[in-house]
């Protein structure tokens, strides 16, 4: 059994890999073009760099025991020797040296399983419910669809250089466990006039900038499946934003274009082959049930532990006779060691025994009655589980985090365990929490899926008199599926942000109160509005107060981590979400003491603090982070007065406050007052990537021109040719590529006699220019 | 003019230099040159002013392409033997660059038709190989106003310069052409074929410069090579008040056709 076919042309694919991996490790290819070429086999670097985790295409989230056990033996060779479950319903092996890469992935042809697609602008794992095929009242099973369309699109050369990921879910019925409206692509399974179909949303997605998927259908016959996807594909592949990194998921371009246009453009391709049989999907024949002849022996299991177990993780399929078991894992990690006894056992039942979930657990499937008691015992057997905690304790999702993400600000792995080990230390009765949702993630992206949670958190910075800790946004009240009255995903609004080390106590004192009230209440959300958002409100009241880092410097380094929370540990480009927090505290400071300076007691104080804000502000957006007062002000002369992003006239205040010349401050009260205001309407000209829209010093006549994707020397030469038609003194903006082109293009403009104002590289990587013609 | 996004591909090398630009570039767009021999020196003219994007040339020559010429006329082929030389160029310039207007005369230059021909020009470029059509030329752009690129080419030798109007001209150097006989024409004495190359490339070169203003031309400075020791050397000379065309009082002041061999007539 396989839940895939890779193409033919994999092994040959992987042969070029090898070559390009020798390359990059000769050093003759650039390791941002190298990141590039690795990610779409599934291969991402970790935050550790040189260390590198692949990641393994699991379709509908199964992955037969075979394949299982020969992941974990190449984890285990290769790499650090346990196979982690993903949020995404695939397994992944980390800790790989560059040397173990290629064997890895060759290990895989072995079992036809492939890191292909893993990451990049590719068609991604498609996701299906856990339960589908074996839950008592689904409308029909999506995996055989899944599975199929996986095949179809991973044997397609197209869907490899997208403009960006593509995600697809399908869910068995209407509760939509799949989140399907929180996808590129999404299919709700739907019988009409006894027909089967789907219905189809499309454009949704979480990440930093959510947004709700759309219906596209009502209603598609279910022969119609591969050609919605194949037409959004080649509709997103011709329309979709290539150069932008930041907005150029589908959700940005239904976004963009608006629904009447997005859809004419999907439609241009679905009419084109919607009426072509021959497109259909062949559905594999995924048989729910257990291998005829077991070798084992029965073992029946009994006492108070094993019916609590039954009880919380064992749930009967719509297959008489047949059960299905949740096995919740730590962190989603499970050890090698474990994976070869649990194999053992399940290769014993059947192939179709396994599915990933989305909480970073397992689901066993098609186990029969009998054997229950030896499930039982293998699973008690392992020595990473947490088999013997209330469910809601394994349903809580986690990204990786700072650990080995190189995105990540906070660490909800660490936060994951401190969580546990406050319930271990609590009388909650978690059990009335099943289906609780508590989802984390350590960055504004949604690996941790806060958006869809009930209560969700997702890391920021907190600043308290400028040092830095680790903080959570909380989120609460997401409505998925039937949760929602119309069926329509809503996402979890923001109600707070808190210390990282304040969550465990919080979320304990709330499910307390939630748990203690739940039954009065229709359901949960009806709890939120009558009475949880004000208790949220008044915990965090009555817990804002920060001790400063010389009281208690605890508070500033985040659960599992070595050490305090720095900015030179976070990737330069992603952690952009993050410095708006650290902006805004500025940002605060600056409107607070300027309201109140008219009654200041001791102006000269309060303008240097105004002065320290003001300056401090946007360094962050240039990479800066000053240590003292002082130093804020020598960077804010340096970069924003003498670098022209503010008037000179200010140079002067920001030169007395450099000084410590407090005293002299109050005679320029005016100007200190002004360049608050200037630095934040500087920061309100910023867009998301932290750039500057509005040149501080613009003169008439300035142009702006776009030669990013225009190849040395033409880039140059049509720089030339814009500044020929422009008047001495005028300034000429443009945008280039990283490379070649920022290496070779400033320097002639400089040759011909001309001046470089600014010369800066925004987060996708690309520069911008400012030259000021001779 | 706004060059289209093809021109600016096609000529990016040119707009690269400081020197020319985008602005150089429309120059020599809007430049009309006129070359005078289809032959060794006009073959490579042609082609690198065909290249450069000079928006008009004008070529003249009254022959047809013999299997002789080929050794250094590199703007012919063989299968271009019998055809009328200045067709001939014309395939080649417009096939290196459709831009390019070229309006073809096969003809002979004379005194008769001399100024009137090169006086639509800007530029005249003397592409010739025999000293009676040299003076010809000489006199028809001083008495036109033209400036003008004197080339020639014997043996392992040649020598240009750059006339520009007001200053030295070809009779600043020598009075007059040598007597019929003393010099040997190419035909007699033979000719490397690079050397045409080289010295053709010198005279593109500074036409291109005088288009766009690039550069110091070789005005009062006779540039001399010697191929076989491959050494360049330069004679300085000055506008002379007694040159017989440019000076105070010159003698002449109409155009004459000069008696010369016969075979002179054809082109280096």
């Amino acid at each position: 059994m396989k839940f895939y076919e890779s193409a033919p042309t994999l092994e040959a694919e992987q042969d070029l890999f090898e070559i390009d991996i020798k390359e990059f490790v000769a050093g003759n290819i650039d390791p941002t073009k190298f990141k590039a070429i690795r990610v779409a086999h599934g291969v991402y670097e970790q935050r550790q760099e040189e260390t590198y985790m692949l990641r393994i295409r699991c379709a509908a989230g199964g992955i037969t025991p075979e394949q299982l056990r020969k992941v974990a033996e190449l984890g285990a060779k290769y790499g650090s020797g346990e196979v982690h479950f993903t949020t995404r319903q695939e397994v992944q092996i980390h800790n790989l040296l560059i040397d173990g890469v290629m064997p890895a992935i060759r290990g895989l042809n072995d079992v036809s399983l492939s890191s292909k697609g893993g990451g990049g602008n590719t068609i991604r794992n498609i996701l299906t419910s856990p339960t589908s095929g074996i839950e008592e009242n689904e409308v029909f099973d999506v995996d055989p669809y899944a599975v199929a369309l996986t095949t179809r699109l991973i044997n397609e050369d197209d869907s490899w250089n997208l403009p960006r990921k593509f995600k697809i879910a399908m869910s068995n019925g209407p509760s939509d466990t799949a989140f399907t409206q929180a996808t590129c692509l999404g299919y709700v399974a739907k019988i009409q006039d006894g027909e089967k179909g789907f219905a189809v949303y499309c454009a949704g997605g979480m990440g930093a900038r959510p947004m709700v998927g759309n219906l596209l259908f009502d209603f598609i016959p279910a022969s119609r499946a591969y050609h919605v996807a194949r037409a959004l594909k080649t509709m997103f592949d011709k329309h979709g934003n290539r150069r932008s990194k930041n907005s150029n998921r589908i959700k940005f371009l239904w976004r963009k274009l608006k629904r009447e246009e997005f859809v004419g453009y999907f439609e241009e391709e679905y009419n084109k082959i919607k009426a072509d049989d021959s497109l259909d999907l062949v559905l594999p024949d995924m048989p729910n049930q257990a291998n005829t002849s077991i070798k084992l022996v029965s073992e029946s299991g009994s006492g108070n532990d094993y019916d609590v177990w039954k009880k919380r993780y064992v749930i009967a399929q719509k297959q008489a006779g047949l059960y299905s078991i949740k096995l919740p894992l730590r962190l989603g990690d499970l050890l090698e060691k474990d994976a070869q006894v649990l194999c053992d056992f399940l290769q014993e039942i059947g192939e179709n025994t396994i599915r990933c979930d989305r909480a970073q657990n397992m689901r066993l499937r098609n186990i029969p009655e009998a054997y229950l008691g030896n499930a039982y015992k293998v699973i008690m057997g392992l020595e990473d589980t947490l088999v013997t905690y209330a469910p809601f304790v394994g349903n809580m999702i986690n990204c990786t985090g700072a650990q080995t993400c190189k995105l990540g600000i906070c660490l909800p792995r660490g936060l994951t365990q401190a969580l546990r080990e406050r319930f271990d230390n609590s009388t909650l009765n978690l059990d009335r929490l099943d289906d609780f949702r508590l989802n984390m993630s350590g960055c504004p992206n949604t690996c941790g899926m806060h958006h869809i949670a009930h209560l969700g958190f997702f890391g920021k910075i907190g600043r308290k008199d400028g040092d830095m800790y680790p903080a959570y946004n909380i989120l609460v009240g997401a409505r998925v599926g039937e949760e929602a009255s119309d069926n329509v995903t809503q996402y979890g609004e923001k109600i707070g942000e808190i210390p990282s080390h304040y969550v465990p106590d919080f979320v304990h004192d709330f499910l307390q109160n939630y748990i203690e009230e739940m039954d009065e209440y229709t359901d949960y959300y009806a709890y939120l509005d009558d009475q949880g958002k004000d208790f949220i409100n008044s915990w965090l009241e009555a817990n804002k107060e920060v001790p400063s880092v010389t009281v208690d410097d605890k508070v500033y380094t985040d659960f599992g981590a070595k050490k305090r929370l720095s900015l030179e540990d976070m990737g330069t480009a992603e952690c952009s979400a993050g410095m708006f927090d650290m902006i805004n505290v500025d940002r605060k400071f600056v409107a607070d003491i300027t309201a109140e300076l008219p009654e200041s007691a001791d102006k000269a104080t309060s303008l240097y603090k105004l002065l320290f804000h003001a300056t401090r502000m946007l360094l962050v957006t240039r990479g800066l982070d000053a240590k003292n007062e002082t130093q804020a002000m020598e960077l804010f002369a340096k970069h924003f007065v003498i670098g022209g992003l503010v008037d000179e006239k200010f140079g002067d205040v920001v030169t007395l406050g450099k000084l410590g010349m407090k005293e002299a401050l109050p005679a320029h009260e005016a100007i200190i007052v002004e360049l608050g205001a200037t630095v934040t309407e500087l920061y309100k000209s910023m867009d998301d990537s932290l750039r500057f829209k509005v040149k501080a010093k613009e003169e008439a006549g300035s142009l702006e021109k776009d030669f990013r994707g225009v190849a040395c020397p033409m880039n140059f030469v049509k720089t030339k040719l814009t500044l020929d038609t422009m008047e001495s003194g005028q300034q000429l903006q443009i945008k280039l590529d990283d490379g070649e082109a920022i290496q070779n293009v400033p320097g002639s403009v400089k040759l011909e006699g001309h001046s470089i104002l600014k010369q800066e590289q925004d987060a996708d990587g690309h520069w911008t220019l400012v030259i000021k013609k001779k | 003019m706004n060059l289209t996004e093809e021109q600016i591909e096609r000529y990016s090398r040119h707009i690269l230099l400081q020197d020319i630009g985008g602005p150089g570039q429309e120059k020599i767009l809007n430049a009309k040159v006129l070359i005078i021999g289809a032959g060794g020196l006009g073959a490579p003219i042609a082609l690198y002013l065909a290249a450069a994007g000079v928006g008009h040339i004008g070529i003249i020559d009254g022959d047809v392409v013999d299997l002789s010429n080929l050794q250094r006329q590199v703007i012919h082929f063989t299968p271009d033997l019998g055809k009328a030389k200045v067709e001939s160029a014309k395939e080649k310039m417009q096939a290196i660059n459709p831009d390019v207007k070229v309006t073809t005369y096969k003809d002979l230059i004379m005194a008769s038709n001399a100024r009137d021909m090169i006086k639509d020009y800007d530029f005249i470029v003397d592409g010739t190989d025999n000293f009676a059509t040299k003076f010809l030329i000489n006199d028809a752009c001083v008495l036109e106003g033209k400036p003008y690129s004197h080339g020639g080419i014997l043996r392992f030798d040649g020598q240009t310069f750059t006339h520009i109007p007001g200053e030295g001209c070809y009779r600043c150097i020598f009075d007059g052409p040598p007597p019929k006989d003393l010099i040997p024409t190419c035909s007699q004495a033979g000719v490397l074929g690079a050397i045409a190359g080289i010295l053709g490339t010198i005279q593109a070169a500074e036409v291109l410069k005088f288009i766009t203003g690039a550069g110091d031309l070789l005005t009062n400075r006779l540039m001399i090579f010697d191929a076989k020791k491959m050494k360049f050397r330069e004679a300085k000379f000055k506008k002379r008040d007694n040159c017989p065309v440019c000076g105070v009082n010159p003698t002449v002041t109409e155009l004459e056709d000069i008696e010369q061999a016969a075979c002179d007539l054809k082109d280096a």
